[in-house]
């Protein structure tokens, strides 16, 4: 049996533990970016980076096997759809050819400055994965690049075929990199070859599915259309994206009968939840924010 | 548990290798499509055999830890985590944890109070968030294998906070176990 006492200690514990994470909570969503809080993050991130490091490489035997067998499991079929996406794209390949040559004929015609393309002009510095958020509404990686390799807060990070996130913390060896999975994520895009534009917001739990909104109901999107950056993200941290990363094709559309906006769903190129190293374009996002200014 | 500096070194260094074992470790290792999710499992083993007060200190600890290293929303694990020992613990106050296999049950709930928790406070943070029922699934996975290896993980905690212990639950498993002494046969049943 407990005593008065002890139960008014041991409820004055939880009250303080409490009271202390809402107020940390608060004062996390009240600062800015290099608030006090945010500060201390990235200290500790940067304090666990060789602690991390080193749990990683000695899990990565085990995770490197259990990733294998599940490959097995999928071959199979990822051939298949592979053969026929190889088909598709040697198609694609010769139309695009045709309307590159086409395209600078015609830039070169009008006098038009040559834009700068997706990768092209900035440094790719390539990084591991090191950890990951265990919960599937928080979709943070902390890769093993950071202030030192010149990796900047914001610098777009793309992994094997497409956009992965974005920057948004970094420190000296480490960098944490919020995906386009995550619930806070909203990134402008543009549907190719339609070139309607509207927002990938994610599917909380869902990473091969997220959902293009705002595609007004006259566009004519189909199945298997390409969907790129168009060049600006709207988030709680305004930054920028080059123009042209790949995202990922639309797998599904339905029109909605009372909204003005089509339902548009895409499969990301990226495999998020299984990519081991990444690529941050370092550079680009200096630039767009200059550009802005101007 | 009994407060000492070794207390508090042997706790801190249970919280970060959790914590960093979880982050690098398992979770790039999927298995049957999900993963396990240690936190939550020490987070209620503490709990158990500590008590509420330690419970409610290590939820806080890991929680927060673990916001800080993967940048997540500071606070919001803690206060989630900080929940679900504080009431591991009382039940462990309560129900005495002698049972062997109690840590099933004990870590099945923590682990789907903790998924539920971070669910309700990730939704209440979030404007327009979209759910996919996908999330489901995988919180049961993680649920169904965290109920597989409560076990071993409340085993290998027990043995690691042991020395602490005011109590420890097995030696009072023991002791009800022993056989009870009487008396020659002629005599038995008398309690002599």
């Amino acid at each position: 049996m407990y005593d008065k006492k002890v139960v008014r200690r041991r409820r004055a514990v939880l009250g303080v533990l409490v009271a202390l994470s809402i107020g940390l909570l608060t004062v996390y969503f009240g600062e800015n970016g290099g608030g006090i809080l945010h500060s201390f993050q990235n200290g500790t991130s940067a304090v666990f980076s060789p602690l991390e490091k080193g749990v990683s490489i000695v899990f990565k035997p085990v995770s490197n096997l259990t990733h294998w067998t599940g490959d097995v499991f999928h071959a199979k079929k990822e051939n298949k759809q592979l053969k026929k996406q190889v088909q598709q794209l040697q198609a694609e390949l010769a139309q695009n050819q045709t309307a590159q040559r086409d395209a600078a004929e015609l830039r070169s015609l009008v006098g038009l400055p040559r834009s700068s393309n997706f990768a092209s002009g900035d440094k790719l510095i390539t990084a591991r994965v090191i950890s990951r958020s265990p919960t599937v509404w928080y979709s943070n990686v902390v890769i093993n690049a950071g202030s030192g390799s010149g990796v900047h807060i914001d610098d777009p990070v793309i992994a094997a075929g497409g956009l992965a996130g974005k920057v948004t913390s970094v420190s000296g060896g480490e960098a944490i990199v919020t995906l386009i999975t995550d619930e806070s994520s909203a990134v402008s895009a543009e549907v190719m070859p339609d070139g309607s534009n509207g927002i990938v917001r994610p599917e909380v739990g869902n990473p091969n599915d997220m959902l293009l909104d705002y595609i007004d109901k006259g566009a004519k999107i189909r199945k298997g259309d390409s969907v790129v950056t168009s060049g600006f993200t709207s988030s709680k941290l305004d930054s920028l994206f080059p123009r042209g990363i790949p995202i990922g094709k639309v797998t599904k559309v339905s029109p909605s009968e009372l909204e003005q906006y089509q339902r548009v769903h895409i499969e990301p190129y990226a495999d998020l939840r299984r990519m081991n190293y990444v690529q941050v374009l370092t550079g680009n996002a200096e630039q767009q924010r200059a550009q802005v200014v101007k | 548990m009994i407060l000492t500096p070794g207390t508090v070194v042997r706790l801190a260094l249970l919280v970060i290798f959790t914590v960093v074992i979880q982050v690098s470790g398992l979770e790039s290792i999927p298995l049957l499509g999900g993963t396990i999710d240690l936190i939550p499992l020490v987070v209620g083993a503490v709990a158990l055999y500590g008590g509420s007060i330690a419970g409610a200190a290590m939820g806080f600890c890991c929680g927060l830890l673990l916001d800080f290293i993967v940048g997540q929303d500071v606070g919001a694990s803690s206060l989630v985590l900080t929940a679900v020992g504080y009431f591991a613990g009382r039940y462990g106050e309560v129900n005495e944890p002698a049972n062997a296999l109690l840590p099933i049950p004990v870590g099945a709930a923590t682990t789907a109070a903790y998924l539920v928790g971070t669910t309700i406070v990730s939704l209440m943070l979030s404007f327009d968030a979209s759910l996919s029922i996908l999330a489901f699934r995988d919180m049961f996975l993680t649920l169904f294998l965290n109920t597989l290896v409560a076990l071993p993980v409340f085993a290998l905690v027990r043995k690691i906070i042991r020395p602490v212990l005011t109590r420890d639950p097995l030696d009072r498993r023991r002791k009800r176990a022993q056989p009870i002494e009487s008396g020659p046969i002629g005599l038995r049943g008398l309690g002599i």
